[in-house]
């Protein structure tokens, strides 16, 4: 199963530098790449390799990493908080970008444009509302898992009425803004995006994926994951913080991308079973392969103009999960 | 072995285990009995150091649970809650082998040791055919087996249980008890189990100790506390104590259940 992954990762790779307006094949791409390297001789245009290199990569890249950190931090809140409904928005991640990026956006006079500054104030909206979260409904000796939820559930409302409040009292042009931001895109990847939001995920991913044996300890409920010796609050402290971390990192960059947290586990657990150990580290790389397709698909299908990646993800991975799902239905029957 | 000294336990207001002081020996096994809402839940919780006390101590070997980490703690004592989760999916040996995170620890996979003794207990448990099957799709009995596995792989000196017996039929009781009555006998282990059976825990066991709101009403050998006028008294029920074949069996008498 993990070659299966692997193989779609590659395609997606593929796929994410080949296709776009300008058709170039992937070979003379390849040649292109070992000539950087000192080997052989490119056949690229200087546009051409542009057009690869400084549009198509980093926004394949970008995707790569989005949609690793996406699915592995919605597979471990899935862990933690043993909810097949988690995902990786459940502690407010998602109203508190989404407050701080309309903050930004509808704060200029002239709201032509999206600001330079909106991926930093919707990373500190994120934080902040993760952080509220934890401080109403994790800090306590008797907080469990749903006390921490339901947190989240509340400050989400508060987070989101207040966004909602700025957006209408903002501009139509400030509006429309905000809500190509919510919907999530990569149309503005660049190797700066990339560097800023790669600390965080590798980071963020490599705890998350090395939490997978705590988390399968903690399928048994927080008592008795405490009897058997596992420091229950530590592993929820530290696994919430990778995965919000991580997660903020990537939103505040691309947008709120739905889906991808809440299918890509749910496949990969399908194919695998129930242990975190395999599903979080296969979520990474599917959740990698899975975003890049997606976007190709976004960016081609109505070309020149782009679908919201959001709708997109839903779109592809909902009747694939339908698919695995009746699937294994049959063979369990 | 096992000493509580003054242990009170709340929630909010209300006191559910009040200034409990027992010293369980080692290689018996004491059982909490007492009717619902008595505390018994809370108080076994208490003594895998699960809960945290208002007030006193619960130590095993003279070390104060409240004062280890949690992998210390799980090496000194393993606990089988009353109803015990069993994810979906896992298997049986899979199931088993959680016994053994507090040797090998969370980052680290489970060493030969380890994995010798998961399957030095599902041989004693008589599970070893079932160790790829989906723990989550066992009997009752079965799946009750799988749960003490868990909990003997641990290899403490003390299993705390909380009505290791419900939903078993009398067969699978009995074979439930009788595993643990052997590990007592042939491995000196410690257990501390409430029950609801009466006659079962007169059979079975070395102690009882009855609790009523919280508070030990009486304290002995089985044969006394069965017999005590406070035993009837606590559960505000007739009983009679039957002796066949030199076992006692405690019988509710119909017509005058209330006091």
């Amino acid at each position: 199963m993990a070659v299966l992954i692997m193989v779609a990762l590659v395609v997606a790779v593929m796929l994410g530098l080949v296709i776009g307006p300008v058709s170039i094949a992937a070979t003379r791409i390849l040649g292109d790449a070992f000539s950087h390297l000192g080997i052989g001789h490119s056949t690229l245009t200087s546009t051409q390799s542009s057009i690869v290199w400084q549009l198509r990569a980093p926004r394949m890249v970008l995707g790569l990493l989005a949609g690793s950190m996406l699915a592995v931090a919605g597979g471990t809140y899935q862990g933690v908080f043993r909810n097949p409904l988690a995902d990786p928005y459940l502690l407010g991640v998602a109203a508190g970008a989404g407050l701080g990026a309309t903050l930004a956006i509808v704060d200029v006079a002239n709201a032509a444009t999206v600001p330079t500054w909106t991926p930093l104030l919707a990373f500190v909206g994120a934080m902040l509302a993760v952080t509220l979260t934890w401080v109403i409904g994790g800090r306590s000796m008797r907080s469990t898992a749903a006390t921490l939820v339901l947190a989240g559930v509340a400050v989400s409302a508060l987070f989101t009425s207040a966004q909602t409040f700025l957006q209408q009292r903002s501009s139509v042009q400030s509006i429309a803004n905000v809500y190509i931001w919510l919907l999530g895109s990569l149309a503005n990847a660049s190797w700066h995006s990339v560097l800023v939001v790669i600390p965080y995920v590798v980071v963020c991913a490599l705890v998350c994926v090395l939490a997978g044996r705590a988390l399968d300890v903690m399928s048994v409920g927080d008592d008795e994951a405490r009897s058997l010796g596992l420091s229950v609050r530590s592993v929820r402290l530290v696994v919430v913080v990778a995965s919000s971390l991580g997660t903020a990192a990537v939103v505040s960059v691309v947008g709120l991308i739905g889906f991808v947290g809440i299918i890509v586990p749910h496949i990969v657990r399908l194919l695998v079973g129930t242990s975190y150990r395999r599903i979080l580290p296969l979520s990474v790389l599917f959740g990698a392969a899975f975003l890049v397709l997606a976007d190709t698909v976004a960016r081609t299908v109505m070309a020149p103009s782009e679908l919201p990646l959001g709708v997109v993800t839903a779109v592809i991975g909902a009747p694939v999960f339908v698919v695995i799902l009746s699937v294994r239905r049959m063979g369990h029957s | 072995m096992v000493n509580l000294e003054h242990v009170t336990l709340r929630a909010g207001a209300a006191t559910l285990v009040s200034d409990v002081s027992l010293d369980v020996a080692a290689g018996t096994w004491c059982t909490i009995i007492g009717p619902n809402g008595a505390g018994k839940t809370t108080l076994v919780a208490a003594v895998a150091g699960l809960r945290s006390l208002a007030t006193g101590t619960v130590s095993i070997d003279g070390q104060r649970l409240d004062e280890l980490g949690e992998r210390q703690r799980a090496r000194l004592v393993a606990y089988v809650p009353q109803h015990p989760e069993i994810p979906a999916g896992m298997t049986v040996q899979e199931y088993v082998s959680l016994g053994r995170v507090a040797f090998h620890g969370v980052m680290r996979a489970p060493g030969a040791r380890d994995r010798a003794a998961v399957l030095d207990v599902l041989e004693r448990l008589e599970l070893r055919a079932f160790g790829d099957r989906d723990g989550s799709t066992l009997s009752g009995g079965e799946r009750q087996r799988m749960v003490l596995a868990r909990a003997l792989v641990q290899a403490t000196k003390v299993v705390v249980l909380d009505e290791p017996t419900t939903g078993l039929d009398v067969r699978h009781q009995m074979d439930i008890l009788e595993l643990l009555k052997k590990e007592v006998a042939e491995c000196g282990l410690t257990v501390i189990a409430t029950l609801h059976d009466l006659t079962l825990a007169g059979l079975f066991t070395d102690r009882l100790v009855l609790l009523h709101h919280g508070a030990v009403l009486r304290d002995g050998s089985a044969y006394d506390v069965v017999r005590s006028a406070e035993l009837a008294q606590s559960y505000g029920a007739t009983l009679r104590v039957v002796n066949v074949d030199g076992h006692d069996v405690v019988v509710p008498v119909r017509g005058d259940t209330r006091r």
